[in-house]
């Protein structure tokens, strides 16, 4: 997905209007800070580019009332070129002071651009690798990567190009207004009295401009997302015979698109020309006043042509300063959204306890031990009375007492929104319970490395995500110095070679975005052999093999049979053939254990478990055969 | 929108004449056809506008030379040049100063308001022209890409093709409304003032345009170079993006496999490379404005020292200098930009040339040899003779044979079931069943019959009217629930949409959400999960009661229990559709009449459960698996009784 897109869907989020709020461009600022000599070159470069630009208007004013002086003079013209020099050679001055002054201030504005969005991004990803699953859950990735992505690199642009701006401007504005009120403060009061009409036109205009171009962008993105879907969709599309509906609607919206562009064209086609006709109003007073000091000879006709010039000048730096202050007040939103992300309080990580163990432990570390000074091993895990929610008052789970002994492979079967996926989550950490405890070997898991849980965890999910690049690399993810020979043999044990040596380029096969080459059965074993690759304590098969064939599955089993041996293991599972060698079944519904036993003893008990098996039996053998015939 | 209608019509009718033509080439002033009068007039109003424009320094020459012969005390007539004096006789004002002044004054005033209105005028006109050109290129591409054969989206990247149609055509609009008309304006500034120049003085309107070429060259050969570093920066970026994206959506991988430190490696590398590739060309970029700002103002003292020289020679009036420098300023800003406009039109040929690509694919024939004789109504009969297919469309030898030889036949009301590994095949007899690819073309060869018809002699639209369908991977609208279900038939009733997602089992789940059959589905509401998603799907093509019904692998996601209810609320229904199953469970199929097991395209195998299960093979071997556990119930008594008696009854049909 580009950027833009991203940047469109972060258009739709509602913001507010109203007003700057210096503590969050504080709080931004502080990025700049890191920068403090560029940032210092920033402001000086562009306060001397303002200072010679004001310049310039001041020797052709010398000049012409030396000219006028000489002709005046009446006295033989000066032969050689003499007079001439001292204007030339501070003109050229100036010139090589401007261009200097531009190309460094657009060196450091671009440097501090560059490096603060990169920098902010890095606060934001460092962040996000920390917080809790919670907050994805709350948060669509492409919100997230809207953050990570343009709201980054505009704000740092803000910050840099908009601090040059200010800084130009003001340099600027403050230049012209001196200058004018020192050649001739009547007229300069006289030129000055547009520059708030000026400015608030610069605003009235520019408000809306940004609001209409952000009610373009957010148009756009419909647009796109009704691209996207006519094409994701286009055999849904094909099969309903949708075509012409979908066209008429995709017409409403590039009609809306059409007006709402043309309506923001006028807006900036009317723009320019209204604030050039004020400012001709002010060329005119001044050179109808000064024209009349001029004869007066209160002024100098250099000065009046020097008022003509500002008169033109003045109203960059406004519209400049307006421009810049709408757009602030548009990222507002952007920013406020980063920095509460870089200032989230991840919920779930390691407590001023574990931290001072982890730090004692990389001090002096004890041989043997995890880095948290903890015994590297994980034996018992119980747990004692947990509770869960995700929302407040919606128990997810209650009351769960469970022991599990190293070794043991405990099966968790039930109806889907049981709780099955959630208690193996707080086994993980990814969720901490909202009662109760979960510890092992006699500790409390909060009072472990969170990073030494978690790497001890091997985890195959039924819509496993892989990452871009080959299925070798993929594989390898488990255990990043496993060498080629090491990944297949994983590959093997879980009955996966085969398959993976079918796909174009074997192990070499690029799976794709997301593995999205891959079929979902194929993904599954391939993040099987992931999973295995990282010889985990704990495995965890979440629906690991429900897009797997029976044969493959079958396969799978009997490789799993020995990389289970001596390790605990949680399997979940619809096909209740795939946990019968369970060394233990729980059955859990609404949030409870119902039932807890082996196979044959839940086969025995008559129960839910039974019900379950004999459902899923029938259904096999077609029990519901009358209903067909 | 009257004004974007004329475009559409128009890139419609070039896309559908030259449907064959293999690479259809968009040109960028065929888009402007019907748009052109529009265009004209804006450039005529913008060449009006800035003609104004050019009073203003006359006017102030001659006021400054009014002032300079003035300087004798006493005479006032400096401020009346003839022309303003005439002017103001003509107008019937008092000859004096004041009046003068004032006249030049509002001549100012009023050259620059009508000036800015011509502007403006301009600016409307020309965004009306460009929208328009654009939304009709929209429109096109959109209709465009609903026709193209569904083979086309095997091979085209979704990504790729979304860009084309937002990127490009963002590109092509840009240029349109922005680049055309700066360029415009660059082209007619200079055009226009090099006369004046002239009129005025030669050699000073020579001085005035002496570094232009050097600015244009300097500029555009800038930007030449400019380009690849802004190509790198976008690949940078995509990277980034990528490596973002991924971790994002993998978090949980990540987690799980202790991977934050390797992340955030491969994180910063293509943080800190995105960061100096942007540096990089900023630096570069500050080289060019410096530079170029060191030749604009150059060209600005050319003209005043020049000009002052020539003055105090009395070659030309000071009034005239200070005109050449107003001049000046006016010329060679827009010039200065023109280097990267150019550059910038460039990309848009290429975005036109990637839409081309999009527009000049050819569409799905829409109603080749549609006979007339064909039936409007069909009972679902089904008979396939010999059938053969491959995607590759050199030819069948050269290919992979998707399917090779299936021959079946199936009486209205049956229920057929497809079984076999991925890629054997079904879903591809499937969409040849649906006409999204042609059997009849190269790659394929013999029959599907209809009701005793050539399946080609229906029109796609009726055959895919007559066939309801739960794609494999099926596919809901970002609209309501209850939208996506009337999709299945529009005129639906409250009842007949409950009756369908009650019979799908997805009614309770649906009620459970928050707007009920109102709540919006995608990014913007509810994320449905695999087995809601197909559950939604089925209650949608049971709405549409076709005679016949598809089911590609449509219970996958669905929990044992929830498939036993979907099944039999199926079943209630059996005799009203010609039913195709494709599964992997055999729950699904055991009560089929026909079953059908595919293996590389053949099938290998065929008959009904019980005449499978008595010849022994892979269909036996299956059964096995899914079966063994359920021989332990017979241990534990209840159930096998069931289980045998149905197996018995099944040998026996």
């Amino acid at each position: 997905m580009s950027s833009e897109q991203l940047d469109e869907r972060a258009e739709e989020e509602p913001v507010q209007t109203t007003g700057l709020e210096l503590g969050l461009w504080k709080a931004l600022f502080t990025y700049a800070l890191a920068y403090k000599r560029q940032l210092f070159g920033l402001g000086f470069f562009a306060m001397t580019t303002g200072a010679s630009e004001v310049g310039f208007p001041l020797v052709s004013r010398a000049l012409i009332d030396e000219m006028v002086a000489l002709t005046e003079s009446g006295a033989s013209l000066p032969e050689g070129s003499a007079w001439l020099m001292p204007y030339l050679w501070t003109y050229a001055g100036l010139v090589v002071c401007l261009s200097v002054s531009v190309l460094f201030f657009i060196r450091f504005a671009g440097f501090l651009k560059a490096n603060m969005a990169a920098d902010i991004r890095e606060a934001g990803f460092c962040k996000l690798q920390l917080l809790e699953f919670a907050y994805f859950d709350k948060r669509a990735i492409g919100w997230l990567m809207a953050r990570m992505t343009s709201d980054c690199e505009r704000l740092a642009r803000i910050l840099a190009w908009g601090a040059l701006d200010v800084l130009w401007a003001v340099t600027f504005l403050v230049g012209i207004t001196g200058a004018m009120l020192i050649l001739s403060w009547k007229l300069a009061l006289l030129v000055l009295l547009a520059a708030p009409l000026l400015a608030w036109v610069s605003r009235f205009f520019q408000k809306r401009m940004l609001a209409a171009s952000r009610a373009i962008r957010k148009i756009n993105s419909t647009i796109t997302a009704d691209f996207n879907e006519s094409i994701m969709g286009v055999l849904t599309t094909k099969s309903f015979v949708r075509e012409k509906d979908n066209l008429a609607s995709f017409e409403t919206k590039t009609d809306e698109m059409f007006e709402s562009s043309v309506r923001n064209a006028v807006l900036a086609a009317a723009y320019l020309p209204v604030i050039l006709t004020i400012g001709s109003l002010t060329t005119a007073a001044a050179l109808i006043f000064g024209g009349y000091q001029v004869v007066g000879s209160a002024i100098s006709l250099g000065t009046l042509v020097a008022f003509l010039s500002f008169t033109r000048m003045l109203f960059e730096p406004l519209q400049q300063l307006a421009h810049i202050f709408s757009e602030m007040q548009m990222a507002q939103a952007s920013g406020e959204r980063i920095i509460e992300m870089i200032s989230a309080e991840p919920a779930i990580g390691d407590s001023e306890f574990v931290l001072a163990k982890i730090a004692s432990q990389a001090k002096n570390p004890v041989p043997g031990m995890a880095v948290d000074g903890e015994p590297d091993q994980l034996g018992t895990i119980v747990l004692k009375d947990v509770d869960f929610s995700y929302v407040p008052d919606e128990p997810v789970l209650s009351g769960i007492n469970l022991t599990v002994s190293p070794g043991e492979t405990i099966a968790l079967v039930g109806s889907t929104g049981g709780g099955k996926s959630t208690l193996v989550s707080l086994l993980c950490r990814f969720y901490e319970p909202t009662g109760g405890v979960i510890s092992v070997d006699g500790r409390d898991l909060q009072e472990r490395s969170l990073d030494w849980l978690q790497s001890q965890l091997g985890i195959v999910l039924q819509d496993p995500h892989l990452f871009s690049g080959s299925v070798l690399e993929n594989i390898r993810y488990g255990q990043l110095h496993a060498s080629d020979e090491e990944v297949h043999q994983a590959a093997r044990t879980v009955g996966a070679e085969e398959t993976i040596l079918r796909l174009d380029g074997g192990y070499g096969f690029d799976v794709g975005a997301g593995g999205s080459l891959l079929s979902a059965g194929e993904r599954q074993l391939v993040s099987f052999a992931r999973a295995i690759l990282a010889e985990p304590r704990i495995l965890i098969m979440d629906e690991a093999t429900s897009s797997i064939d029976m044969e493959t599955e079958l396969q799978i089993q009997k490789g799993l049979e020995r990389v289970l041996e001596g390790r605990t293991s949680f399997v979940i599972a619809h096909r209740l053939s795939t946990i019968e060698g369970a060394d233990r079944i729980l059955v859990i519904e609404g949030g409870l254990i119902v039932e807890e036993g082996s196979h044959k003893e839940l086969m025995g008990a008559q129960g839910r478990y039974h019900e379950l098996h004999a459902r899923q039996g029938i259904d096999e053998v077609g029990a519901h055969a009358e209903d067909w015939t | 929108m009257v004004s974007s209608d004329p475009g559409c019509r128009h890139l419609t009718a070039a896309v559908n004449v030259s449907t064959p033509a293999k690479n259809q080439q968009l040109s960028l002033l065929g888009l402007t056809f019907g748009h052109r009068r529009l265009y004209l007039a804006a450039v005529g109003v913008m060449a009006v506008g800035i003609s104004l424009l050019f009073l203003v320094p006359l006017v102030t020459r001659s006021m400054i030379d009014g002032f300079v012969a003035g300087e004798q005390p006493g005479t006032y007539s400096f401020v009346r040049p003839e022309w303003l004096e005439s002017l103001a006789d003509a107008l019937g004002l008092a000859p004096g100063m004041l009046t003068g002044l004032f006249l030049a004054g509002a001549l100012i005033v009023l050259a620059t308001a009508s000036a800015g209105f011509f502007q403006y005028l301009k600016g409307h006109w020309a965004a009306k022209a460009s929208e328009a050109i654009v939304q009709g290129l929209r429109n096109t591409l959109h209709a465009h890409l609903a026709a193209l054969p569904a083979t086309y989206f095997d091979t085209a990247e979704t990504g790729d093709l979304v860009q084309r149609c937002t990127s490009d055509v963002e590109t092509v609009r840009v240029f349109l409304a922005a680049q055309v008309v700066e360029i415009g304006r660059s082209i007619l500034l200079v055009v226009c003032v090099t006369p004046v120049l002239f009129m005025m003085s030669t050699d000073l309107a020579w001085v005035t345009l002496a570094l232009l070429p050097f600015l244009v060259i300097y500029s555009l050969f800038f930007f030449g170079k400019l380009t690849c570093y802004f190509k790198e920066v976008d690949e940078a970026e995509a990277r980034l993006t990528t490596v973002l994206q991924e971790n994002l959506t993998g978090i949980r991988v990540v987690r799980s496999f202790g991977r934050r430190e390797f992340e955030q490696e491969k994180f910063t590398v293509a943080n800190h490379e995105h960061r100096d590739k942007t540096d990089r060309l900023m630096r570069l970029l500050a080289w060019f404005w410096g530079f170029s700002d060191l030749i604009c103002m150059s060209q600005g003292g050319l003209v005043l020292f020049f000009g002052a020289w020539w003055t105090l020679r009395g070659e030309i009036s000071l009034g005239t200098m200070v005109a050449f420098t107003m001049y000046s300023a006016y010329v060679i800003w827009p010039v200065r930009q023109m280097g990267r406009t150019l550059v910038d039109a460039g990309k848009a040929r290429v975005s036109l040339g990637r839409l081309g690509e999009v527009l000049g694919t050819p569409h799905e024939d829409a109603a080749d040899q549609v006979s007339d004789s064909a039936p409007t109504e069909l009972s679902g009969a089904i008979s396939v003779r010999d059938l053969s297919f491959s995607y590759d469309r050199e030819g069948p030898d050269s290919a992979r044979q998707v399917l090779e030889n299936v021959s079946f036949d199936l009486e209205a009301g049956q229920t057929l079931a497809l079984l076999g590994p991925p890629g054997s095949g079904k879903s591809t007899l499937i969409q040849l069943l649906l006409r999204l690819y042609d059997y009849d073309g190269a790659g394929g060869s013999g029959s599907i019959e209809l009701d005793g018809h050539e399946l080609s002699c229906f029109s796609r639209d009726f055959v895919r009217e007559q066939v309801a369908v739960v794609l494999q991977d099926p596919f809901l609208y970002a609209r309501t629930i209850q939208q996506n279900l009337l999709f299945g038939r529009p005129s639906a009733t409250e009842v007949d949409v409950q009756a369908a997602t009650q019979a799908a089992a997805i009614h309770d789940s649906i009620e459970g959400f928050g707007s009920g059959y109102g709540t919006m589905l995608g990014e913007r509401g509810v994320t449905l999960s695999g087995g809601q998603k197909q559950r939604l799907a089925i209650a949608r093509v049971l709405l549409k009661e076709s005679p016949i019904l598809v089911l590609d692998d449509a219970l996958s996601a669905v929990d044992h229990e929830t498939e036993g209810v979907i099944l039999k609320a199926l079943a209630k229904r059996r005799g009203k559709h010609t039913t195709i199953i494709v599964a992997h469970r055999l729950s699904c199929v055991t009560q089929a009449d026909l079953i059908l097991v595919f293996d590389q395209g053949r099938i290998v195998e065929r008959g009904n459960h019980g005449e499978l299960l008595a010849h022994g093979g892979a269909y036996s071997r299956l059964w096995e698996i899914q079966n063994a556990f359920s021989r332990q119930i017979d241990s534990h008594g209840e159930g096998a009784a069931d289980a045998q008696e149905v197996q018995a009854k099944g040998e026996d049909s």
